[in-house]
């Protein structure tokens, strides 16, 4: 028992010196943690590959990434940290807490990091090269302020057997396409339950009002100034309500009930059933839709988000999530974050990105790259999203709004939805509660970050 | 605010808790004296005990009526959990008990630090992590506090007053009884049912005992998930059938009529096994010879449970009411969550799933303290409604 117990306190002893005296040999590298807004092996496993990648090409850097399971969870715990003063050197968020991020003060502009450089430790930083609609969204004040990863468009799969079927070559690009497409659709023999779905999710309702160039909210969509009330309550918004109503109640529409986060399953499930024609979605799970008809045995087609034809198509503004680079880092390890940053979305990693995941190439040169290697004539559904974004035109409307509390009002917009499609209450009575809700947020925030 | 209020507060505070201890204690001149005097201390402590913390803020000139109201309900409550103690106090000071027992019963401590230090461990932890943050809640409920930005504002109480008018809130309210009411009832009448059945000495009964309270063991969320499947109004399982059979969908999950009940539905398959398991125990609990007597005097079968099975189970029951009142209440939150998320049109938004809807969704801190403030006094008052008023009933045998 003795000898056992002096032979671990030798051990013992041994691991302490050798901890002593290994980074006196070894220049220790300097860590970079990263913490990113996915926990699934296609999205985390592809960083954290990439990070792998990157150590090795950098061996004064080791970047370490940590996932957290969605968006709510790492703003909180990103919260929490700058409290206890513990936050990584890159963060994850999502772009509508871009304008909490902006107010914080927990982040610097990339561009005010970079003053005037255009490469780091010899990686080229060029923010010339992203994709126009994204780049709109993350400038402020005419700086770009943080790093886009993950950007994507609203887009609409359609299951071309009851297309087909009902006579219809392309799937219909404006709502009242759409509403002659489901009168053919659903006259059909096998008609399918419903003609058409959509996630009751903030981000449409968006979308569909930057189509028809109307603003969220007022002093430019909050981009000239600080949003101090909401715009879509005139008839851009009502346009939106009044249309999803009245396909509801045509029965074309699919209703699941579920809102925000857990309405894109429903999707999922009812379009994979072949229990809908179309469905309207993110452009994030193309490669998932396209899966989805090839291994039940029907074809998928990605087009446009369908437009109102009254006002026509001024263009539609992204969605996903952006790295932030934290503020008061060190300057060793601002540097580091920084190469990390360009490296991370170059060419080709912008490029691979594309590939794994569907979110749009972000650099003019990806979408060049992958062109020569003729990926979009393989993947013609892969496009889309990326067309319908290059073909916008970039106003204040489709640059997307900068609201504080954004996220508290895409609740309220998927609440009012769900009054709107379930209660006998009129389109403008539910609309007039949630613009009141919805600047009553706004206020309260505003108090908070005069 | 006018000067004269904090003075205004304490003088009728003292009168009121002064007033009451004596009228408390009128048998005899010198008692009441005492009383009236320890009264308007402790008076006019309770009368501060709310506002002192408040600042009087709900007495500034810009405050609602409502405001005002509510700031005259917390002095009247602060005096009143005043004015009890001291009558408590008083009564054992008076009528010469001693406040603490120091007899030594057997078994215990020769000194009593000697178990505060044992508790210590415990007490550390109850302090930081359970009372800490109830009492800090309190501070929270009086404040503007978003989850991300770092600055807050003082509201006052209007995080309270704010949910008088509100037909959202209310309609929390009415969800949350009426799904509890559901949840307790039909849990408790379906378990002791398939008790009475899995009690009866059948071939193995053992085994299938087992599988009946396998249930209890799932939680709440994957109860959520299950039904999620079962219920989906495209491609459900029960749809599936019911529609083969039918010709019709139940719209389970997109329609405010059924919605509750799918929740509902969910609730009581989860607790079913915990409440068979105790029915069970004790149904094995009740004397035979009670039955047994009661069947020689020419009872029937339903007359034998009526009269005196159930009655013999009433601690059984009533502790299954308190126990399954509190999982209706807080733990349904998981199978609303992956189920119904509250929806549609609020239907499953209980009282609990609205808290987490205010504090996480809306990242409103306040206002989710002040709201976990009312449910918290909402459910110690109903459970002390039902012991005042059930635990008559209970029969704890000869």
């Amino acid at each position: 028992m003795k000898g056992r117990f002096s032979l671990l306190m030798v051990v013992l002893a041994l691991m302490l010196a050798l901890t002593a005296v290994v980074p006196a040999f070894a220049q220790d590298p300097i860590e970079i943690p990263v913490w990113i807004a996915f926990t699934d092996d296609s999205r985390l496993g592809w960083a954290q590959d990439k990070a792998a990648e990157f150590n090795a090409a950098f061996p004064q850097y080791n970047v370490t990434i940590t996932g957290y399971p969605n968006y709510e969870e790492i703003f909180t715990s990103t919260a929490l940290a700058a409290e206890q003063g513990s936050l990584p050197a890159i963060v994850q968020w999502n772009e509508v807490s871009t304008q909490i991020a902006r107010d914080s003060g927990y982040y610097k502009a990339i561009e005010e990091a970079l003053g005037g450089r255009t490469e780091v430790n010899g990686v080229p930083f060029n923010l010339d090269d992203i994709v126009a609609s994204v780049a709109a969204y993350y400038t402020l004040d005419g700086q770009f302020s943080s790093m886009p990863w993950n950007a994507s468009s609203s887009i609409m799969f359609s299951n071309m057997t009851y297309l087909d079927a009902a006579g219809l070559d392309t799937p219909p690009a404006t709502w009242a396409d759409m509403d002659a497409a489901c009168a053919a659709i659903m006259a059909l023999d096998n008609a399918p339950q419903y003609c058409w779905t959509w996630p009751n999710h903030g981000w449409f309702f968006e979308q569909w009002l930057a189509q028809q160039d109307g603003l969220y909210a007022n002093n430019g969509n909050g981009r000239d100034d600080r949003a101090t009330e909401v715009e879509f309550g005139g008839d851009a918004g009502l346009a939106i309500f009044n249309f999803l109503e009245d396909q509801y109640n045509k029965g074309y529409l699919y209703y699941s009930g579920a809102r925000d986060g857990d309405s894109w399953a429903t999707v999922d499930q009812a379009f994979g059933a072949q229990e809908v024609a179309m469905a309207i979605y993110s452009s994030s799970d193309t490669t998932y839709y396209t899966n989805m008809g090839v291994d039940n045995g029907f074809e998928v087609v990605a087009s446009f988000m369908p437009y109102n034809q009254e006002v026509g198509w001024t263009g539609n503004l992204i969605g996903g999530a952006s790295l932030w680079l934290v503020n008061g880092l060190p300057v060793e390890e601002e540097d580091g974050a920084l190469t990390f940053l360009a490296w991370f979305t170059n060419t080709e990693n912008a490029a691979d990105w594309h590939k794994r995941t569907g979110y749009i190439p972000l650099r003019n040169s990806s979408v060049e790259l992958l062109t020569s290697e003729g990926w979009f004539e393989e993947n013609p559904n892969q496009t889309v999203a990326f067309d319908q974004l290059n073909t916008s035109t970039v106003t204040p409307a489709t640059a997307g709004a900068l609201v504080g509390p954004i996220n508290a009002i895409r609740g309220q917009i998927t609440a009012a939805i769900d009054t709107l499609l379930l209660s006998d209450t009129a389109s403008a009575d539910v609309m007039a509660g949630l613009v009141a809700e919805a600047n009553a947020q706004i206020e309260e925030y505003n108090l908070l970050n005069q | 605010m006018d000067p004269i209020i904090p003075i205004l507060v304490v003088a009728l505070s003292a009168l009121a808790g002064a007033g009451l201890l004596a009228l408390i204690f009128r048998q005899s001149a010198r008692t009441m004296t005492v009383a009236a005097l320890t009264g308007a201390m402790a008076g006019a402590a309770g009368g501060l005990l709310f506002m002192l913390p408040l600042n009087f803020c709900t007495f500034e000139a810009e405050r609602s009526s409502l405001d005002f109201s509510f700031g005259i309900v917390l002095i009247v409550l602060g005096v009143l959990i005043a004015v009890l103690l001291v009558r408590w106090l008083l009564s054992a000071l008076f009528s010469g008990r001693q406040l603490f027992s120091s007899e030594h019963t057997p078994g215990a401590f020769k000194h009593g630090w000697l178990a505060y230090f044992f508790l210590a461990p415990t007490i550390v932890i109850l302090l930081l992590f359970l009372y800490y943050p109830a009492i800090d809640t309190f501070g929270l409920s009086t404040q503007l506090v978003k989850l991300g930005i770092p600055r807050t504002a003082f509201v006052c109480v209007s995080n309270f007053t704010s949910l008088v008018g509100d037909p959202k809130y209310l309609q929390a309210v009415g969800v949350t009884i009426l799904m509890s009411v559901a949840i307790v009832v039909f849990s408790l009448g379906i378990a002791l049912t398939i008790a009475m059945v899995a009690y009866l000495p059948v071939k193995g009964a053992r085994i299938y005992r087992t599988f009946l309270i396998w249930p209890y063991a799932i939680s709440p969320v994957v109860a959520g998930i299950i039904f999620l499947l079962i219920f989906n109004p495209l491609a459900g399982i029960f749809n599936h059938f019911y529609q083969a059979v039918f010709g019709v969908a139940i719209p389970w999950l997109n329609n405010p009529a059924y919605a509750p009940w799918a929740v509902i539905i969910a609730s009581v398959w989860k607790s079913l096994g915990f409440n068979i398991l105790f029915y069970i125990a004790g149904l094995q609990n009740v004397p035979g010879d009670l039955v047994e007597a009661a069947a020689i005097d020419g009872a029937n079968a339903w007359k034998r449970f009526w009269s005196v099975v159930f009655p013999m189970l009433s601690p059984i029951t009533f502790f299954l009411i308190i126990t399954n009142t509190t999982y209706a209440v807080f733990e349904t939150f998981g199978t609303i969550d992956t189920l119904t998320s509250g929806g549609p049109l609020g239907s499953t938004t209980t009282l609990m799933y609205r808290i987490y809807d205010v504090g996480f969704t809306n990242r409103d801190l306040g206002k989710a303290a002040a709201q976990s403030i009312v449910l918290f006094i909402l459910v110690i008052g109903f459970t002390l409604l039902q012991f005042r008023t059930t635990a008559k009933r209970v029969t704890y045998g000869a």
